[in-house]
């Protein structure tokens, strides 16, 4: 009988390692214009790769001069929660990163570190759901790496996903200008809540956000003046990262908050601040006041609840106009979510 | 001290009853109260503390809070 | 609107009042309250909203917490709400003993280790989860309902009205009003507070039962009145909740309790009854519990905690607020707790 778990000569090198890396490269079978996807490493013919996507009809607006390279590890408890899973993210978050630069992801690398004993059902379930997104991207998985780890010594499995990705002008998080307005691709939060929700078994309806952006983003690269995903930290974390960098003061009204009413009573349950809530399918940006209607409008049809969240002013820092009048600060959430009762 | 959050209780099975909490539903303890479907409670800590009136409720509701 | 409203209103009373008032809340929450929707910034400039003693965990005795960092340290496994895991004693916290290798939970509600590992007889590897109650008469409930059904439980639980009885005896506290925690009076009920010659408002935990409450409070000043009055009649009521006070009275005996700040308050903490004393952890590892308080080498602390808790002293007056002690670097308990009032300070000062 063979085991569906994994067992640790599969990640020794040899050839049990062959034959679950060729499980896992069967279901990534996107590798796009990249060549030598089984070498040390991944080739692209930068060439023949522009003269393709022309063809194509993909980046035929698309000028790039520039390289942007990311990476990020992967860890989440539960692995599988509700809409996604930590392969969905690992993908969505190197994209994303590529993405809020201004750039346009062309090619991933995958590292697995498996806990010994982990069912080879739920990998490639993570591996499928990676796949699906870099199908839907086009953005192909061109290298990576496979390694298994004594019982114990992780848990259960992390995730390593590096990215590149072309770019013509860099969107920085330091561009914000007094008089712009901050907008928001969509409600915000809603990944932490679906985390927490199957952590402290609640039901709603509330799904993690998870998803790539790069669509939404290049519709309306040209307007950022400052653009960030709001992930670990959420939106106290990347509004005052920006703030800090632009020199400039941010001011949230509370009337249009960009939460959901399930997301404020998975906070208020908790006793963890919605602020802090990540997302992994969603950006805040600034724009100049004459082009939000604009950018609003073509951002809603990717995302209805896209709008604008606050305003750029003199000053520093992160404000909220509280709805009695008065004005809060918002810091940078410090350490780990941990659920207060007091 | 004391977070606390009202919630509606939806179902009751015993000690335990399901309290939505503005489409967020948990498993609430209620041994504490005496409550009956469609009431509201103020819980915390997994506990409902006390059944809450609502009559008093929607005062605060108006305000649009 | 309402706010506006009632803020003008207490502008309007606060000139009729022509003298400087202080009124204390004693609820943590209400502490966040003020501090989320930035209502001291609305205050007139006569009216000053100060902190007492109502954030459990920063009012815990130091012993308690070495106690129970002991006990983790010395391989007992403790479960704990998340507030109480990083306050710091002469062993460290709580959290400090996990990244040593003990056995630490943190726990939203009790129930999530009921019935997992109840107590059984005592044997070296399979040692029965400590929780550690702490809290005020909201939160000894759940403690209570945790014993009935079998766990363990280390008892730090204080009542609520002896430290307001000392706060009054004290001279240095200048009071004029308090601002009464809601959902402790939603267990004790309002009655309890009749004894206090002072004006008092149970209030609920939104801006606007904030904004009330010092609205009512003023009518008193201005009345010369001493009255106890309920802001928060949509929860609370006159005589309290029974059931939960009746499971209180049936598992826990009074005794005095040693409370940061305030010294030892008589008849003011919560222990198990003796017939419960098989899952007191106070009395089974008594020994344990003996050698750990021999051992402790108590380390001198500049940290001012107990008079920020009496309202004696504000958080930024503290040599050590900001400089030293943040929270990430927290020196006493007031900094741990989210519901500290250095904490919220640090968090909403402008």
């Amino acid at each position: 009988m063979k085991s569906n778990f994994i067992e640790l000569e599969q990640g020794a090198g040899g050839k049990k390692s062959e034959e679950l890396i060729s499980k896992i490269r069967k279901i990534l079978d996107y590798t796009g214009q990249w060549k030598n996807t089984a070498d040390d490493g991944a080739v692209l013919d930068l060439q023949s790769f522009w003269t393709w996507h022309v063809q194509k009809g993909h980046t035929t607006s698309f000028s790039a001069s520039k390289l942007v390279f990311t990476t990020d590890a992967f860890i989440v408890d539960p692995l599988f929660f509700s809409g996604g899973d930590i392969g969905k993210i690992a993908i969505c978050g190197t994209i994303n990163d590529l993405a809020v630069m201004g750039a346009r992801p062309i090619g991933i690398s995958l590292s697995l570190v498996i806990e010994e004993g982990f069912p080879e059902d739920d990998l490639l379930k993570i591996i499928k759901s990676i796949n699906d997104i870099s199908r839907e991207t086009r953005v192909p998985i061109v290298t990576g790496d496979t390694k298994v780890t004594e019982k114990g010594k992780i848990d259960k499995i992390e995730i390593t996903t590096s990215g590149v990705g072309l770019a013509g002008n860099i969107i920085s998080n330091g561009g914000a200008r007094v008089g712009d307005v901050v907008i928001s691709s969509g409600d915000l939060g809603e990944h932490t809540a679906a985390i927490l929700a199957s952590r402290f078994n609640y039901k709603t309806r509330v799904k993690s956000d998870s998803r790539p952006l790069v669509k939404e983003i290049q519709s309306v690269a040209k307007y950022l003046t400052a653009c960030k995903d709001p992930t670990r930290g959420g939106s106290a974390a990347v509004l005052n990262e920006i703030a800090e960098k632009s020199k400039i003061k941010i001011v949230l009204d509370e009337k249009t908050l960009p939460f959901k009413k399930e997301v404020v009573a998975i906070s208020e349950l908790l006793g963890i601040d919605k602020f802090s809530f990540a997302s992994e399918g969603r950006f805040v940006a600034t724009v100049a006041k004459k082009d939000a209607d604009k950018v609003i409008k073509i951002l809603q049809k990717y995302n209805s609840e896209a709008k604008i969240i606050g305003s750029v002013g003199r000053g520093r820092g992160v404000w909220l106009k509280t709805l009695i009048g008065s004005q809060k600060k918002i810091e940078t959430p410090r350490g780990k979510l941990v659920p207060r009762i007091c | 001290m004391c977070l606390a959050i009202p919630g509606k209780i939806v179902k009751i099975h015993s000690q335990l009853a399901t309290v939505d909490f503005n489409g967020v539903e948990k498993e609430i303890n209620i041994s504490l109260v005496d409550v009956k479907i469609g009431e509201y409670v103020m819980v915390h800590a997994g506990f409902a503390i006390e059944k809450m009136e609502k009559g008093h409720m929607d005062e605060l509701k108006s305000y649009g809070i | 609107m309402e706010y506006e409203k009632i803020l003008a209103e207490i502008q309007e009373k606060a000139k009729k009042i022509n003298r400087q008032v202080r009124f204390m809340e004693l609820c943590g929450t209400h502490a966040e309250t003020i501090a989320k929707h930035g209502i001291k910034s609305l205050m007139p400039e006569n009216i000053k909203l100060i902190s007492g003693p109502g954030c459990p965990v920063c009012v815990t005795g130091q012993e308690d917490i070495d106690i129970i960092v002991g006990l983790a340290l010395a391989g007992i496994p403790v479960a704990c709400y998340g507030d109480a895991a990083g306050v710091p004693g002469n062993l460290g916290s709580l959290e400090e003993a996990r990244q040593k290798g003990a056995d630490v939970r943190i726990v939203y509600d009790v129930s999530e280790i009921a019935g997992a590992r109840l107590v059984e007889p005592l044997q070296e590897q399979n040692k029965p989860t400590i929780f550690w109650g702490l809290g005020f008469e909201t939160t000894t409930p759940a403690t209570a309902w945790a014993v009935a059904n079998g766990l363990m439980v280390f008892s730090s639980h204080k009542l609520f009205s002896p430290a307001m009885e000392i706060l009054l005896k004290n001279k240095n506290v200048k009071i004029d009003g308090f601002i009464n925690p809601g959902h402790v009076s939603a267990i004790i009920g309002t009655q309890i507070y009749k004894q206090f010659k002072i004006p008092q408002v149970v209030a609920g935990f939104e801006a606007l039962d904030v904004l009330r409450a010092v609205d009512m409070l003023s009518d008193q000043i201005i009345s010369g009145k001493t009255e106890v009055q309920n802001e928060y009649t949509r929860l609370v009521k006159k005589d309290g909740n029974k059931k939960a006070r009746e499971l209180i009275n049936d598992t826990f005996e009074i005794v005095d309790s040693k409370w940061r700040g305030l010294g030892v308050i008589e008849k003011s903490g919560l222990k198990l009854k003796k017939k419960y004393q098989t899952q007191d952890a106070e009395f089974v590892y008594r020994d344990l519990i003996a050698k750990i308080k021999k051992d402790i080498k108590v380390k001198p602390s500049a940290c001012r905690c107990g008079e920020v808790l009496q309202g004696i002293f504000e958080s930024r007056e503290c040599p050590l607020f900001r400089k030293v002690c943040t929270p990430d670097n927290p020196q006493g308990a007031c900094m741990v707790s989210g519901e500290g009032s250095c904490n919220i300070e640090y968090r909403y000062e402008k």
